[in-house]
């Protein structure tokens, strides 16, 4: 301090007290401090960089980690039939006062339906356990109306709902990812206030819902983008679905139903589609599956549109294979040549399912 | 009263917010969703303008206006949901200290824009009334002459038209030649008799006029002629109605202006932060223009308070018009008032309650009244007349040149060859649209259809529609499709370019089985990108996803030879422009996205005969059932 003060500085130098703060000695914990929190930060910031060095941009462009589908299939005793065919006289359209009351007394005959194919198959606790998350996938592709066929029928999911709460499930979720937009298919096909009234969750689809799948098939031979946020704490699935033409692969039933999960872009699939749907019995173990070939779309398939296309029937089929039921109800149902339908054969042939038998199959009638 | 006036306005915002929010198919159960854009005294006078009819909901502008001309421009500070929204980022941009307040809220020249503004909006839709003059005097002669034959029928003489004011028009002619000569030798210098000198020759042609057309009325009959008046305007103003008005008043409507902004811009923002608005993204053409035009005019209010309000609303200055019949007002107490200027502090109008109230620019926010250390200012029921300024401050010149571009920009706009003759491929409008001439004479460009739509199909077009169509809907099908069992967009339409439709009617089914199904377009196939027509490729998702039944997509089977000899079994897909209804979803489906193999475009669409595709569809085959009958 050997420069000399103006008088200005010096006032202030008296002001303090004859002590320059600026001239103080750092105490040695504030230097310690300091000196420590700065090279910590440094070095922190040094860790961060280095763990995320991505030197060749690879990094950036790895998909997350592909989620896998559980097997949610269950083994049934081998003197139970793993196909059973229920049939009922359909109730008479001019028996009812109003459209309310015979959609009750539908709903009423498709609880009964299933719940005695179920029953000839062990009972619904042999599919459904106490504590269980069922998602039940039903396909409602198209915003139409459910007596056009194109859909599921909303009496079928209502009941398979109903049967899944009453055998002690503890959260039914019913998803699809729809063609056409998404509120109006649950709106229209009258899927999503049936599913609402028996107490199920409906998930529509955002686009944050979807995660990569791993499938490793023939066609989808790696990953694909699945609707994957139901099935995070799902322990049971249930298929249900129409049994309906298809001018490009034939026939849409139980095992193409399972395209509604997959995301974009799922287009690309026509490609090669009997490919794509025999990866389905790969890529799915479902818990049961459930054709409803009450209403049978028998032409201009997949979207129908016209009552003159749809068959009235009275059978709903049940199984725990979904090759099973689709190859039943192709010869049965929809009046089609088995072998025309490729995706089937191609599925057995790669040892993913089993065509029907007869002596697993059972058809009985209830009133 | 100011705290009551912040409830109102918390209310009306709020209750603006949730008619967006619920404008889904979710939840849209016959709320009136609508109700702001109806309750718009512009929309209603300027679509009456457009259209000559008060449309479904939109007599609600007109009980605004009653209220306007009871209370004044109360809409513009109690319940519009935009003048609100200015309110509120005015408040938070504020960073100025009383005297700059003072000083920011008197009122400027600049606010008399909007009604410049205004008057072009309104000279675009009334431009018919041109023509319907020009061509009044013929109509009214053939008017005339009609009735006169029907006179004569019952046996009385046929007097034509002109046979009764023929002496009427040679009166006025021959008058209005010497006139004109009388003017003439006057400007020489020439004078006649000295008593003519002093004959005024405005007063002297005025006369000359009334005389002959009075000779005229006595000769054809009062009441005959009356009527012949009537039905003449009724039918030049008919004959003028078509192709000869535009409506504009959505660039700036406040009410329009908002939902647009908010539908393309903010809620689809909202989407991305919450993802609780939307099942799927949305995206908009353009929404960035709109989102900017928006926050601009938000942001405004930083630097001029109300700046939007004040100086460009269109709705404000016709709510300005019809604020001067209003009974109640602002008025100053001169003895109380010590000239401190606090009032002027949080002024919204900038309607100057210091001195002579601005009664049109007046917001009726109470906001002086409060501020006034003196009490000397009140809102008091007809105060004298003498202590305010009555009508809006305007320039004679500039209003007339505001009303000239207003009838200029028409022409220019729709005679600039994009909308008649040469219309866009692309404007693909949706369902229940009226014909292209009309609709520009009634949408608003609100957007309320593109918020309700649920594919995002609905899209703002830019200058697809001309520069008229600017914001106007258009579908664009690689956004989304028109969902085959839909009409929301013609139920939410407030003003009718989207007339309501019923399912029925769209498909074409039940009573509208003879009319057919409602067509926007038609799909064509672009062969050169077709996977099984190109590239020996299995496809056709586009047949797949056909809604109609019968398919409008179907295939034909064919064998081809491969690259390596093989055969192969293709279906090639081809369209029946019969069944075809251009919804778009085989486009949107199609997996070559980027110009997708099968594309629709308007033409074929059944709102305007003009613009069908196939013979057979232009007739209509209920007319031709009712002629065999």
């Amino acid at each position: 301090m050997g420069e000399k003060l103006t008088r200005t500085q010096q006032k202030n130098l008296e002001r303090l007290g004859g002590v320059n703060p600026a001239e103080a000695p750092i105490p040695r914990r504030q230097f310690l401090t300091q000196v420590g929190v700065g090279a910590a930060a440094v070095g922190a910031a040094a860790g961060v960089g280095v763990a995320i060095t991505d030197p060749w941009g690879m990094k950036g462009v790895e998909p997350p980690p592909p989620v896998r589908l559980k097997d949610y299939s269950v083994a049934l005793a081998p003197s139970r039939p793993s196909l059973v065919v229920v049939r009922a006289t359909p109730p008479d359209r001019s028996a009812f006062d109003s459209p309310d009351a015979e959609y009750a007394a539908r709903e009423e005959q498709a609880l009964t339906m299933v719940r005695s194919a179920m029953q000839e198959m062990g009972g619904v606790e042999q599919f459904i356990q106490k504590g269980d998350v069922v998602v039940i996938k039903p396909n409602v592709a198209f915003d139409k109306n459910p007596d056009l066929g194109a859909t599921s029928q909303p009496d079928t999911v209502s009941a398979v709902v109903k049967l899944c709460f009453a055998a002690g499930a503890r959260k039914v979720i019913v998803c699809d990812n729809p063609i056409n937009n998404p509120e109006s298919c649950f709106f229209k096909t009258r899927v999503g206030d049936a599913a609402q009234r028996a107490g199920a969750t409906l998930m529509l689809p955002k686009s944050s819902y979807f995660e990569p799948l791993y499938v490793g098939g023939e066609t989808i031979k790696d990953t694909w983008s699945m609707f994957y946020a139901p099935f995070k704490e799902a322990t049971k699935v249930i298929g249900i679905s129409p049994v309906k033409d298809h001018n490009l692969c034939k026939a849409t039933i139980c095992l193409k139903n399972w395209y509604g999960l997959l995301g974009n872009p799922r287009n690309q699939f026509h490609q090669d589609i009997h490919g794509i749907i025999s990866d389905f019995a790969k890529m799915m173990k479902p818990t049961l599956v459930i054709a409803d070939g009450r209403k049978l779309l028998m032409r201009n398939g997949p979207t129908g549109g016209s009552l003159n296309d749809v068959k009235q029937s009275d059978a709903i089929v049940v199984g725990t294979d979904h090759v099973a039921v689709d190859s039943w109800c192709v010869s049965k149902l929809l009046e089609k040549q088995r072998h025309e339908i490729l995706y089937l054969d191609k599925a057995i042939d790669r040892g993913l399912a089993s065509d029907w038998r007869p002596q697993w199959t059972r058809e009985i009638t209830v009133t | 009263m100011v705290k009551i006036r912040r409830a109102y306005e918390a209310l009306a915002l709020g209750l603006f917010l949730f008619f967006l929010l619920i404008t889904d198919l979710r939840f849209l159960k016959g709320w009136p969703v609508s109700w702001f854009l109806e309750a718009s005294p512009l929309v209603a006078v300027a679509t009456a303008l457009t259209t000559h009819t008060i449309y479904r909901n939109l007599f609600w502008g007109l009980v605004i206006l009653g209220i306007t001309m009871m209370l004044g421009r109360v809409w513009c500070n109690w319940m519009c949901p935009f003048g609100i929204l200015h309110h509120l980022f005015g408040n938070i941009g504020n960073r100025r200290n009383t005297k700059q307040m003072i000083e920011v809220n008197r009122y400027r020249r600049i606010y008399a824009i909007k009604y410049y503004i205004l008057a072009a909006m309104i000279a675009m839709a009334a431009l018919w009334i041109v023509p319907a003059l020009y061509n009044a005097p013929g109509k009214i002669a053939e008017a005339y002459d009609e009735a006169a034959l029907a006179r004569a029928a019952e046996g009385d003489s046929v007097t034509t038209f002109s046979q009764v004011f023929g002496l009427s028009s040679w009166m006025i002619g021959l008058g209005l030649v010497a006139l004109g000569g009388y003017a003439v030798l006057r400007a020489l210098g020439i004078f006649g008799p000295g008593r003519l000198a002093r004959v005024p020759i405005s007063g002297a042609l005025l006369g000359v006029i009334v005389l002959g057309l009075g000779i005229g009325i006595v000769r054809a009959g009062v009441p005959e002629t009356l009527s012949a008046v009537g039905d003449g305007l009724g039918r030049s103003v008919e004959a003028s109605r078509r192709g000869n008005s535009t409506l504009q008043i959505g660039l700036l409507d406040p009410i329009a202006l908002t939902v647009r902004s908010m539908t393309t811009s903010v809620l689809p923002s909202v989407d991305k932060a919450t993802e609780g608005v939307y099942t799927e993204t949305r995206e908009y053409w353009f929404a960035w223009v709109v989102g900017l035009i928006f926050l601009g005019f938000l942001v405004a209010n930083w630097f001029i308070p109300r700046f939007f309000c004040r100086a460009v609303c269109p709705l404000g200055a016709l709510l300005g018009v019809f604020s001067r019949f209003s009974l109640w007002r602002i008025d100053r107490d001169p003895v109380r008032c010590t000239d401190c200027d606090l009032c002027l502090k949080s002024c919204e109008g900038a309607s100057d309650p210091h001195t002579d109230l601005r009664k049109s620019e007046c917001f009726v926010c109470f906001n002086c009244i409060e501020d006034c250390p003196h009490d000397a200012l009140q809102f008091r029921f007809l105060p004298r007349k003498a202590s305010e300024v009555t009508g809006p401050a305007l320039n004679r010149r500039s209003l007339m040149l505001a009303g000239v571009f207003g009838v200029l920009f028409f022409p220019m706009a729709r005679l600039s060859g994009g909308v008649k003759k040469n219309f866009d491929r692309r404007v693909i409008r949706p369902p229940g649209s009226v014909a292209e001439d009309e609709f520009l004479r009634r949408c608003i460009k609100c957007d309320q259809c593109i918020r309700v739509c649920p594919t995002n199909v609905l899209q703002p077009a830019l200058f697809e529609a001309g520069i008229e169509g600017l914001w106007t809907p258009i579908m664009i099908s690689k956004m989304g499709w028109c969902e085959l069992n839909c009409t929301l967009c013609s139920q939410v339409c407030p003003t009718g370019a989207i007339r309501e439709l019923s399912i029925a009617e769209k498909l074409g089914v039940g009573p509208f089985e003879a009319q057919g199904p409602i067509k926007t377009g038609t799909a064509f196939y672009n062969r050169g990108r077709c996977l099984p027509w190109a590239m020996d490729v299995e496809c056709v998702v586009c047949e797949e996803v056909c809604p109609t039944s019968p398919k409008a997509i179907f295939t034909r089977n064919v064998e081809v030879t491969d690259r390596w000899g093989g055969t192969l079994e293709l279906k090639r897909p081809f369209i029946d422009p019969e069944k075809c209804i251009g919804c778009g979803i085989c486009e949107h489906e199609c997996p070559v996205k980027d110009d997708p193999a099968v594309y629709v475009t308007a033409i074929g669409e059944t709102r305007d005969k003009e613009r069908s595709l196939l013979l057979s569809l232009v007739e209509d085959p209920s007319l031709a059932d009712q002629l065999m009958a």
